[in-house]
């Protein structure tokens, strides 16, 4: 049961490929991170696994199923994409944007009900955001909107907060990019909440070395478009690896009040694996 | 309130004030007529003064409005969805420009009727119309991942200028009569005095707002980004050429049928959205009777107001549609 | 003797003296020898009192007579062309009075300018008579204009005696509309030389209460003032007529068009205030008055 990325290659235009026969397994209940440099292709898989783009080599399947077969609505009932940042040209409540996830489960003219209200609903509470159901999204702080949005997501899913038997996808692009520290820290609470409680696989791509530390069990890290290595996360994040990637030389500890792993970068590599894009 | 109740309401509400105003304009006008003979039937409608001022010069001009305003006001909501943006209007894209060049080339070239008793302009404004859709669908198109808002605008933006550029050349060569004929053209005229405009023009709106009829929840999505759209389901290369190309089909029958009657596309959606919110399942049926009901208005003001002259209908919608839009803008620093 | 002789050449000199003294000062402008019109009724009018040859530029809408098209084309109302004016060396140039940029160019190019302006008098149709007469003396054929100008007072006033004491039928008078539909119908009011010239055939306007040169008739307004005759000048000879008239059958309770008085008369000078005034006023008048006519 898992969401497969099996030898996927994909390019914008012709001439520059973006990712290169990448496979990516996300086990169900994961907690799993993209990681690599701008321009390494992290987004681009990210849309592959949310099926919003079709890979030119290769497949995509969700518990063995290819998403092209299964279709575009039922993979919206399945897998949820939370885009970086969200900005509205007209103003929906907050509550309008949750129910907005719940559209998948809609036919062509009906209109939700109370069952779905009610999932919506929780699925606010489930980000801590449901007394702010009322106020307009565009007044709401960065952290507030990303919660909110979360809440859409989760909303997507067929009982939306509580677990299903099938493997419900949730994944993020640079969750925490455009955000205060406080609110970083709430994103990734909420997010393995999320993770813990309901099992709910969570997929996060990113750039930023310490939230991969701090938020994800496991690490994809990517290369120029290419797997440069794959596994628990404690494995992945090794001096080594982390300067063959970014081409900077770090420093790897383990936080002593968070028990977390921590990155420090220390200095520019000696050999410069990179070219910047 | 629940939306399912928030959606009968608006129907109804705005459905019924759209029909009062429609109802009412027909009894104003600038000769007072009798109403006792307007439906006294024993009189032979050739001899019926009254029932001629009601049913050949009021009526179809109301209908008219009606159907230009719902037209324009619905396209209005749709291209907002589409771009992303509450400022564009039917007009953004250059659908109206080539509407207005057809209409020119008819007038300047003074051409004789077209087909079965229709006028040559309406027939050469909808055939200018379509031919701008095209242009700009086929720029927008060229990329390869379906339809690109952003090159839309840009082909849109680029084809009005062009087309502008092209309506004041003609302008130029034609004579001055002529000249005089279309600059009236561009400032709308609702007086259709047949039935036969109103009818040719309802197959093109029928098919559009067919579509309106389908698109209000994608539009919720699609007016977020083109992934939160994609993300739950909607087919978004599907439904930006199906909104597209209903908004440019519902914009060019209404331009040939009225001109290019301007500010209804735009103020009316942001009244309307002030009214019921930002949920075009709301919107989108609110603003086409509101259109309706606006259009109509202004229509019976412009054959009232210095009566016997008549104000043309698209200086009225901007004598009112500018000012509320400047205040629009003000209150919303 | 010699008295007689000194007083003979005093004479004489004195004689001359008085000559010469009087040849500058007395000496009268000559003729325009090189005109240019921007004017189409002022070119009909030049031509039509003998100054045609003197004619070297006309406008570009200048028809009439056929042999004005042979003349250099120099612009118009809008768009009068001054580099070709100036270049054709004209000694005067007949402009519209509201020209002011073209009038600014003739003064600062020392050309004299003669001004038209439409007549928006009651009595439109006698400003053409009035025109014809300051332009003749204007261009040096004073007699040759005023015979023009008397011919075609007489003219009209005998048109006007032709229909004097019969009832004036209530008249639409278009001068434009969309080809073959009822949009976009203008229709002359109370003020202008086309409202001269009805009431000269001996028509009572529709429209006499609005004191405009023309008025957007819309369906209600025809409805409503109800005409008895429309007569219809200025239309495209490309459009058909069968149509045109039949465009006009929906609007069934108008007295013309219930009794088929619609009169669709063609031909330019119906719309030009120009030296076939007179034709195009008895043409009308016969619309209007058939059996004053027989």
């Amino acid at each position: 049961m898992n969401l497969l990325a099996d030898g996927v290659s994909f390019a914008y235009e012709p001439s520059q490929p973006v990712l290169t026969d990448v496979r990516a397994v996300i086990e169900r209940g994961g907690l799993v991170g993209i990681l690599g440099p701008n321009g390494s292709g992290k987004t681009t898989l990210l849309r592959l696994l949310g099926g919003l783009r079709t890979p030119q080599r290769g497949k995509v399947t969700l518990d063995g199923v290819d998403l092209r077969t299964l279709g575009r609505a039922a993979a919206a009932r399945r897998i949820a994409v939370v885009p970086q940042e969200t900005q509205l040209a007209f103003e929906y409540t907050v509550l309008e944007m949750a129910v907005m996830g719940r559209y998948p489960h809609l036919g062509s003219f009906e209109i939700e009900g109370p069952d779905d209200l009610a999932i919506a609903r929780d699925a606010l509470r489930a980000t801590g955001t449901l007394h702010l159901e009322s106020r307009f999204f565009n007044t709401l702080s960065g952290g507030e909107k990303q919660r909110v949005v979360i809440a859409g997501a989760i909303a997507q899913f067929t009982q939306g907060e509580r677990a299903a038997d099938a493997t419900e996808v949730l994944l993020l692009d640079e969750p925490t990019a455009s955000l205060d520290l406080a609110y970083q820290l709430e994103i990734r609470t909420i997010l393995r909440q999320l993770n813990e409680r309901r099992n709910l696989t969570v997929v996060v791509s990113t750039h930023d070395l310490n939230l991969a530390a701090g938020l994800c069990r496991d690490l994809i890290l990517l290369d120029r478009g290419r797997v440069l290595a794959a596994g628990p996360a404690a494995d992945m994040l090794k001096p080594a690896l982390i300067e063959q990637l970014y081409g900077v030389e770090v420093d790897i500890a383990v936080h002593e009040r968070t028990g977390r792993l921590t990155v420090v970068p220390v200095a520019r590599a000696r050999t410069e694996h990179r070219q910047q894009p | 309130m629940s939306i399912r109740r928030r959606i009968a309401f608006t129907w109804l509400g705005f459905g019924a004030g759209a029909f009062v105003v429609c109802l009412f304009a027909p009894l104003i006008g600038s000769t007072s007529i009798d109403f006792s003979r307007v439906f006294d039937t024993s009189i032979p409608f050739a001899d019926n003064t009254d029932a001629q001022i009601f049913f050949v010069a009021r009526l179809p001009r109301v209908l008219a409005g009606a159907m230009v305003g719902a037209a324009l006001a619905a396209a209005g909501v749709v291209f907002q969805a589409l771009l992303r943006n509450p400022l564009a209007t039917p007009f953004t894209l250059g659908v109206s420009a080539g509407a207005a060049l057809g209409a020119m080339l008819a007038l300047t070239l003074n051409l004789p009727s077209g087909i079965a008793g229709f006028s040559a302009v309406p027939i050469a404004s909808f055939a200018g119309s379509l031919g701008a859709v095209a242009i700009v669908y086929g720029l927008a198109r060229a990329r390869r991942q379906g339809l690109s808002t952003n090159v839309l605008l840009l082909a849109g933006v680029t084809l009005n200028s062009f087309f502008s550029a092209l309506i004041l050349f003609v302008q130029f060569l034609a004579d001055y009569t002529q000249t005089f004929r279309t600059v009236r053209w561009l400032m709308g005229d609702l007086d259709v005095s047949s039935y036969a405009p109103l009818i040719a023009a309802v197959p093109p709106l029928a098919l559009s707002f067919a579509a309106f009829a389908v698109l209000p929840r994608s539009m919720n999505l699609l007016s977020i980004s083109d992934e939160s759209a994609a993300s739950r389901g909607v087919d978004v290369h599907r439904a930006q050429r199906l909104a597209f190309l209903s908004a440019s089909l519902a914009t060019g029958a209404a331009v040939s049928l009225g001109g290019p009657v301007g500010f209804i596309g735009i103020v009316v959606p942001h009244l309307v959205r002030l009214l019921v919110g930002a949920d075009h399942r709301l919107v989108l049926p609110a603003s086409a009777f509101g259109g309706a009901a606006f259009l109509v208005a202004c229509d019976t003001l412009s054959r009232t107001m210095l009566a016997p002259l008549e104000v043309p209908v698209g200086v009225v919608t901007a004598i009112i549609g500018g000012p509320f839009f400047l205040w629009l803008l003000i209150r919303n620093r | 003797m010699a008295a007689d002789k000194k007083s003979i050449v005093l004479v004489v000199i004195i004689a001359l003296f008085a000559l010469c003294s009087r040849a500058p000062t007395a000496q009268a402008p000559a003729a325009p020898q090189r005109i240019v019109s921007l004017i189409p009724a002022v070119t009909e009018m030049l031509f039509s009192i003998g100054a045609g040859p003197r004619v070297i530029g006309v406008g570009n809408f200048d028809r009439y007579p056929p042999e004005a098209q042979t003349r250099t084309k120099v612009g118009g109302l809008i768009d009068p062309d001054i580099e070709r004016i100036i270049s054709l060396k004209p000694d005067l140039v007949a402009v519209y009075a509201t020209q002011t940029d073209l009038r600014t160019q003739m003064e600062r190019a020392r050309i004299p300018v003669y001004l038209y302006q439409h007549s928006v008098d009651p009595d439109a149709v006698a400003d053409i008579t009035a025109t014809i007469r300051s332009l003749s003396k204007r261009v040096g054929s004073e007699r040759a204009g005023e015979e023009l100008a008397r011919h075609i007072d007489d003219d009209i006033a005998s048109t006007r005696r032709r229909v004097a004491g019969k009832p004036r039928p209530k008249t639409l008078l278009v001068f434009g509309r969309d080809a073959e539909t009822l949009r976009g119908i203008y229709a002359s009011g109370a003020v202008g030389f086309l409202h001269g010239m009805l009431d000269a055939a001996g028509g009572a306007n529709v429209f006499a209460d609005v004191n405009r040169q023309s008025i957007q008739a819309t369906t209600e307004l025809i409805l409503a003032r109800a005409p008895e005759v429309i007569v219809e000048i200025g239309i495209d000879t490309a459009s058909s007529k069968s149509r045109s008239l039949r465009a006009w059958a929906v609007l069934g309770s108008v007295p013309a068009v219930r009794t088929h008085r619609i009169y669709q008369i063609r031909g330019d000078e119906m719309m030009n205030p120009g030296p076939r005034v007179a034709r195009a006023v008895r043409r009308m008048a016969e619309a209007l008055h058939p059996e004053a006519f027989k």
